[in-house]
């Protein structure tokens, strides 16, 4: 081992001499870590740079549309944000398309925040959470496409989920429940998807031969109405925080 | 902020302890008079947090923002003559500033903070291929580099380069980028005609050109992610399967290192792979110091020295 590392430098010393460039090496390194804090100064010609773009966004981003109850989480298997952002979706797809919805999944990669702090709940901060242009999509599964479905949800670590719920066992999913009853092989559901999942994003490339009911409606928009209806009927955003997806003891 | 001097001496104090004295002595005189420093600053995944997170009590209130990396960025010119300024990539999306604007006020931004390069993540894609090569030609300025997508026919075609040379302090230092697999990941409208190649290939075979161009340093900006369970293709493969790259400028998987991780070539050098984590919530900087000196392995003359700083 060593005696093949000075075969290697000198391997080098002999190519190195026969280039004419005398390269510099990097000889000693030191790392440092800056956090960027609340307190941290900033500048101010950056500022001016941004204040029209920050005015413009401010003006249509800032207008509160509910109130969380309590900060929701982003979490694995199940979180109380993926709870509730399956639960909207399940909600406005029944609404939108007019027709029974089963269940309803949110790609857990597809939230882009890890919380919705209490307190009021901006239209930015909906875009924050939802930043995707993402359509919300139905689409007809057979019993065995939705256990296919939920062993791949499974298999990534429990994606958000309402209407259904499962256990991960050995990485597949086992004791599935489809609207509080056992997956039945010989019936057709209807799942509320986003058209990314659907079209084989996050390699979810089985979902793709499966035709789409498509309103060029957006997740965004759903959670959006959702939270404005929840704040008309004079509700705060709850938190829920039932396990519907919860790994096997 | 303490000077460069102290920094310097320090440095070498901390190297110095972890040694055998005969050997940090043997180090020392070792070092030409020659020598060479360079500071390279980076960040990735900034996701277009323009603004700090927002004082609502959650976890990253008040942290971040644009304005305040501007802030620390000059302060650390001030102090250090040869920076370089680097991104690996997802830049755009994340805040209601990408769905308003597309990508412009971060980029006009990082124009401004003078950065040097950046690679291209998959989110660079979410306003499609057009739009990124809009947005880099009419605010960047900055170099966009990126090796492995292979972007004929479409309009990134005249922005993107398979690598870059700068010459910076007396050093030549080459940059190639790679970005991650697009099918499966990026809707296919938005990516158009690109092309993904093997990162792993054509990261070695830039990295060898840029080798044989007399680079002194070979930095690899990087969006395939920093580590995975499985055996999907990530920058702990990237920095052990190449040869001829120092340092890897990591991003993707939003990881927030402790320090930078050493780990060796399949010629077993020394490769530095560093990741800030995301949304700019911090700056790494890592100072390099040259010499004519070769054949040694970096981190194990010299162990890393790592201090952690916020502001002044």
């Amino acid at each position: 081992m060593i005696f093949s590392k000075y075969i290697n430098l000198l391997l080098l010393l002999t190519l190195s001499l026969a280039s004419c460039h005398r390269a510099m090496h990097p000889a000693k390194l030191a790392y440092h870590d800056y956090k960027i804090d609340a307190a941290a100064p900033r500048d101010s010609a950056m500022m001016r740079m941004l204040l029209p773009y920050r005015d413009s966004v401010d003006k249509s981003m800032n207008e509160v549309l509910g109130i969380a109850a309590a900060t929701l989480e982003k979490k694995q298997p199940s979180g109380s944000l993926g709870n509730f952002m399956a639960d909207a979706v399940l909600d406005m797809a029944a609404k939108q398309f007019k027709m029974p919805v089963d269940f309803a999944i949110i790609n857990y990669g597809g939230i882009r925040s890890l919380q919705l702090a209490k307190g009021e709940v901006t239209r930015g901060k909906v875009f924050e959470l939802m930043p995707f242009d993402n359509l919300l999509v139905l689409q007809k599964l057979s019993g065995d496409q939705v256990q296919q479905l939920f062993d791949y949800l499974a298999a990534r670590g429990g994606w958000p989920i309402a209407g259904a719920s499962f256990v991960i066992k050995n990485k597949q999913a086992t004791d599935v429940l489809v609207g509080g009853k056992p997956l039945d092989k010989n019936k057709t559901y209807t799942l509320a998807n986003s058209d990314y999942v659907a079209n084989g994003g996050d390699d979810a490339s089985f979902l793709k031969p499966i035709p789409q009911i498509n309103s060029g409606y957006l997740i965004r928009d759903a959670l959006l109405t959702y939270i404005r209806n929840l704040q008309q009927q004079g509700k705060p955003i709850a938190e829920i925080t039932e396990n519907r997806i919860r790994n096997a003891e | 902020m303490q000077n460069r001097r102290t920094f310097i001496r320090q440095s070498a104090l901390a190297a110095g302890s972890l040694l055998l004295g005969a050997q940090a002595g043997a180090a020392e005189l070792l070092v030409d008079a020659r020598s060479r420093q360079l500071t390279i600053l980076h960040t990735n995944d900034t996701h277009s947090r323009i603004d700090p997170f927002p004082m609502d009590g959650s976890r990253n209130e008040g942290q971040g923002g644009v304005a305040a990396r501007a802030a620390m960025i000059n302060q650390i010119r001030s102090e250090a003559e040869h920076v370089l300024l680097l991104d690996a990539g997802d830049i755009f999306q994340g805040t209601p500033y990408f769905n308003i604007y597309k990508g412009e006020p971060e980029v006009k931004a990082m124009a401004r903070m003078g950065y040097d390069a950046c690679t291209i993540g998959n989110h660079d894609f979410d306003g499609g291929v057009d739009n990124l090569a809009l947005q880099m030609k009419q605010h960047g300025g900055f170099s966009t580099i990126v090796s492995n997508y292979d972007f004929a026919g479409t309009a990134m075609e005249s922005v993107a380069v398979p690598y870059r040379i700068i010459k910076k302090g007396g050093l030549k230092v080459g940059i190639l980028g790679v970005g991650i697999e697009l099918d499966g990941l990026v809707p296919a409208n938005l990516y158009g005609t690109t092309r993904y190649l093997d990162p792993i290939q054509k990261a070695n075979e830039v990295a060898g050109i840029l080798h044989a161009k007399g680079c002194d340093l070979v930095i690899c900006l990087s969006h395939l992610g920093y580590k995975y369970a499985g055996n999907k293709v990530s920058d702990q493969q990237l920095a052990r399967e190449t040869e001829n790259i120092n340092l890897i400028i990591s991003g993707h998987t939003h990881t927030f290192l402790d320090k930078p991780d050493v780990l060796q070539n399949k010629k077993g050098q020394d490769v530095v792979v560093n990741q800030v984590g995301w949304a700019g919530l911090q700056l790494g900087r890592l100072d390099y110091d040259f010499n004519r000196q070769k054949g040694q392995r970096l981190i194990s003359a010299n162990p890393l020295t790592v201090t952690k700083k916020t502001h002044e």
